[in-house]
């Protein structure tokens, strides 16, 4: 299934670098429309007020970290379908488990290249 | 007790209280100190080994304040650690600062037309050599966890000369700590940040757990 590069991403991260980082990344790989948010608190009323296609969510964060807000989202009747990946320095096995438990739809692990991300986002949309 | 015994605890509560409302470990040995000498002439009296019991106790006091002295705690909560601080404040910026030019650089380049030859090469070397510059930062930042190293291993050096001077090693466990609020938010959200190379899953690992484990799998881990 091709990509649909229009969509709206919100990549969610409390680094600005990071979230400069996969903004720059997303635009190479050809997406268009990026919002990004400092933490899950922003990231779930900017959700409320619009419809992602796709969050891209750091774990690490406060107030909200990322694994909270996965689980708000997958609350909520409305956003509950929203594709999520947690792109984070998180590695332990309990955190994949966790966030897998709470219904993220693919993992990438910190350091990461475009390649990784292209895939994962590939992945998310093929299920 | 004599008149001056008893006129030397006054002054020394009196100066005590004076100086702060919080009892340090150095007012107690202060005071334990005052109190022994005090009652040295009546205890001589009464009982020869509790005198010379007092007398031990008196001399490991002193030791131990010789030892406190030895750890230099003023010098380490004045000079190092703020110092430490500064550096690693130092880094974090200069770090900051380093990604803040490479990442203008690079967008330069993903900007600039690459019909325009000419142009478009001159762009790709002008910021390369900004990338090149930027990477400056990695011998300074050495420099300065070099100097932050030396800090913790200078304090590490005095706290464990003077855990082992007081032969505290085998004679006390450590108390078991209490959770803080910050703890108990990192327990409960699985806050355990970076890992070490070589320590967390890799991609492939953490691939392979989204992908082939089924729940029950899961749930086994837990078990």
């Amino acid at each position: 299934m091709a990509l649909d590069l229009q969509m709206p991403i919100l990549v969610v991260d409390d680094y600005k670098t990071m979230i400069r980082i996969i903004r720059n990344l997303l635009k190479q790989l050809g997406f268009t429309d990026i919002d990004d948010a400092a933490d899950g608190t922003e990231a779930y009323e900017k959700m409320k007020q619009r419809r992602y296609g796709l969050i891209i969510s750091d774990w690490n964060m406060e107030p909200m970290t990322g694994y909270e807000l996965l689980k708000q989202v997958r609350q909520d009747a409305a956003l509950t379908k929203t594709p999520f990946i947690m792109v984070t320095a998180e590695s332990k096995t309990e955190n994949v488990i966790a966030a897998k438990k709470a219904g993220v739809n693919n993992y990438i692990v910190k350091p990461f290249n475009a390649q990784t991300l292209k895939g994962k986002i590939e992945a998310v949309f093929a299920d | 007790m004599s008149k001056i015994d008893i006129q030397q605890l006054i002054d020394f509560l009196e100066e005590s209280r004076e100086k702060s409302s919080e009892v340090t470990l150095t007012d107690v040995m202060g005071l334990a100190e005052v109190m022994t000498g005090s009652m040295g002439d009546i205890i001589e009296h009464v009982q020869p080994a509790v005198t010379l019991e007092l007398a031990e106790i008196g001399a490991e006091i002193a030791r131990m304040k010789a030892e406190i002295s030895k750890l230099r705690v003023a010098d380490m909560r004045d000079n190092h650690i703020p110092e430490a601080g500064r550096e690693l404040d130092a880094i974090v910026s200069s770090t900051e600062e380093a990604t803040h030019t490479i990442m203008e650089a690079a967008e330069a380049i993903m900007a600039a037309d690459p019909d325009d030859t000419q142009a478009y090469q001159d762009t790709v070397n002008n910021q390369v050599m900004e990338i090149f510059q930027a990477c400056a930062f990695q011998d300074i930042t050495g420099q300065r966890i070099s100097k932050v190293v030396n800090t913790l291993n200078t304090i590490d050096e005095r706290v464990s000369n003077f855990v082992e001077r007081l032969r505290l090693k085998q004679e006390i466990e450590d108390s078991p700590l209490e959770e803080t609020e910050e703890e108990r938010r990192k327990r409960e959200l699985i806050l355990h940040g970076p890992q070490q190379k070589g320590e967390g899953v890799s991609q492939d690992e953490i691939d392979a757990m989204l992908g082939d484990v089924q729940q029950d799998d899961i749930d086994k881990l837990f078990a």
